[in-house]
């Protein structure tokens, strides 16, 4: 049977790992807090390697002491999830391994020895299959946490490594979230915004909308990288969220293809826009081509 | 001392054709600075200013990196000098080659306090050539970084951090990827683009035993993306209301509101 090693840095969110790790046995190598190592130990992987506890050690600089476990081990297959610590990881298993690292995949199988990967490449505009003669790293977006069995036989056993991370970073000081970051891959229902929303105080139009329809709202990459009109958290496209709601309705959106990536797997698509000629237009379920300050309105008043 | 920015020259996949079979052609591609990198080597501005340091670019890709185009478009940005591979054999190298090639550059150069690097690449996007470059240099990595202050083993940096912040010590050499919107990049002015022209431009011939130790990815094939079905029914808006009624009765009937 093949061997999967899962990366886990403080977030036990591995529900996705764990899929593309099926049919393997599965080891968990886990950095940061001991409650951490116990959700995953009941996730349902085979092993759990545990670092011991952080203190004010960031999580990065764990990255040699997982490198060391990992290219000792020597697993077919490496997971991680997109999270940042989750890359930094990877970034140092990989290179243990000599491996390449892939993001994005699609379909993932361990093949004679080497790996078989499907991914998305270049923002999405197309999937390629590799294969790779011997392990790879594949990072990928973590997903969410795994029922775990209710009886505590389930789990599997945790077995601590003392690992001493690299000891040039401290953690001088964390300020904790003042506002809930919102996860908009759980929303059934999307209202996003773009560029042909003209000035900050004209979001109003999409929040009336939003809250009409019980929707999250969220915005293409400008709103909230140029412009900072939303928090990074708000933002659907390939390096922002990647979504799957019910309904997904985009405002002012053209449809380039680095924000239309991250809702491809919305269920349906409606979009307002003036430029019928617009890419999303023509890959949406309802165009209203028209402008968005009459439609959003009437759209609202309508529902 | 020296702060290294790690910057890409490379096409934007918007300006890319793909064919049926899911080839992607660049061809009519230019390629430019990665869209993110001008916060980078901004935020290494500052710092170099603020510490007095050398402020050195780096890049790995085929040769057009050490075109004169490129040159220009990076050095303008406020660069004091750059050092590049340029082989056609890192043309279009995955993460992990990128990152091997650029820690052999990095490699060469001397009293390197900290390698900041964009958010990620324009065209793979994959945010991981700073976490494979700082595994290859033995160095930890961060992210989402915002600000770096301080100079060569007392760095502080401060990230963005589970929807808030945190401040880190570093008393080593770091890799450091900035945060999409860590500055504003400064837009470079006719004097930039002048000076540009007198900052010079080394080269470093690829090292093949560096890059033969990543293994090979050989594509086995490719496919166009796989989109679901849409409708594509397009209202006319120009009657508000009316496109607001049909949209509404088209929604209720799929059960989606």
């Amino acid at each position: 049977m093949s061997t999967s090693y899962l990366l886990v840095a403080g977030d036990a969110r591995i529900e996705t790992l764990l899929s593309l790790a099926a049919g393997s046995t599965t080891t968990a190598v886990v950095v940061g807090p001991r409650a951490v190592a116990e959700t995953v130990a009941a996730s349902g992987v085979d092993a759990v390697t545990w670092l011991g506890e952080p203190g004010d050690t960031p999580l990065e600089a764990y990255a040699v002491a997982v490198a060391g476990i990992v290219g000792a081990a020597r697993p077919d297959l490496v997971l991680a999830s997109t999270r940042p610590a989750d890359r930094v990881l990877a970034g140092a298993a990989a290179v243990a391994l000599g491996a390449p690292a892939f993001t994005m995949p699609t379909a993932v199988a361990v093949v004679d020895g080497g790996v078989e990967i499907t991914r998305s490449v270049f923002g999405g505009i197309a999937l390629e299959t590799d294969r790779v003669a011997g392990p790879a790293v594949v990072v990928v977006d973590g997903g969410g946490l795994v029922a775990s069995a209710d009886d505590a036989a389930g789990a599997a056993e945790i077995a601590e490594v003392a690992a001493a991370p690299v000891g040039t970073l401290t953690v001088v000081e964390t300020r904790p979230a003042t506002r809930a970051e919102v996860d908009l891959g759980k929303a059934g229902r999307i209202v996003a915004v773009g560029r042909g929303v003209k000035s900050q105080d004209d979001l109003a139009l999409a929040e009336a909308l939003a809250t009409k329809l019980g929707a999250e709202l969220a915005c293409s990459r400008p709103l909230a990288e140029g412009l900072g009109w939303f928090t990074h958290d708000r933002y659907v496209g390939v390096t922002g969220a990647h979504v799957a709601p019910e309904l997904y309705v985009a405002l002012g959106i053209s449809g380039q293809l680095q924000h239309t990536v991250g809702a491809r797997a919305a269920g349906t698509v409606v979009v307002v826009n003036t430029d019928g000629n617009a890419p999303y237009v023509r890959e949406a379920d309802y165009a209203v081509v028209g402008d968005l300050y009459d439609v959003v309105p009437a759209l609202t008043e309508a529902l | 001392m020296k702060i290294v920015v790690a910057y890409k020259w490379a096409p934007n996949p918007q300006d890319a054709s793909v064919g049926s079979d899911g080839t992607v052609d660049f061809s009519r591609a230019k390629p430019a600075l990665s869209e993110y990198d001008p916060v980078a080597i901004e935020l290494g501005r500052r710092l170099a200013d603020a510490s007095g340091a050398e402020l050195v670019g780096v890049s790995v890709g085929g040769k057009d990196v050490a075109s004169a185009l490129a040159k220009k478009a990076v050095l303008s940005r406020g660069l004091d000098r750059a050092v590049v591979t340029a082989d056609d054999a890192l043309a279009g190298a995955d993460s992990a080659r990128t990152a091997a090639a650029l820690a052999e550059v990095v490699r060469g150069l001397d009293d390197v306090a900290v390698v900041l690097t964009g958010d990620s690449s324009v065209d793979v996007g994959a945010q991981l050539v700073p976490t494979l470059l700082a595994a290859q240099l033995g160095w930890p990595a961060l992210t989402n970084v915002t600000a770096v202050s301080g100079t060569a083993g007392d760095l502080t940096v401060e990230r963005a951090h589970e929807g808030g912040s945190q401040v880190l010590h570093a008393t080593g050499p770091v890799v450091l990827a900035a945060a999409t919107d860590a500055v504003v990049p400064r837009v470079p002015g006719m004097k930039d683009i002048l000076a540009a022209g007198k900052r010079p431009t080394d080269e470093v011939a690829l090292d093949a035993a560096a890059a033969g130790a990543v293994a090979a990815v050989e594509v086995v094939r490719t496919a166009p993306p796989e989109l679901r079905a849409r409708r594509g029914v397009v209202i006319d808006g120009s009657d508000a209301a009316a496109a607001a009624a049909q949209l509404v009765a088209a929604l209720r009937a799929d059960a989606r509101i």
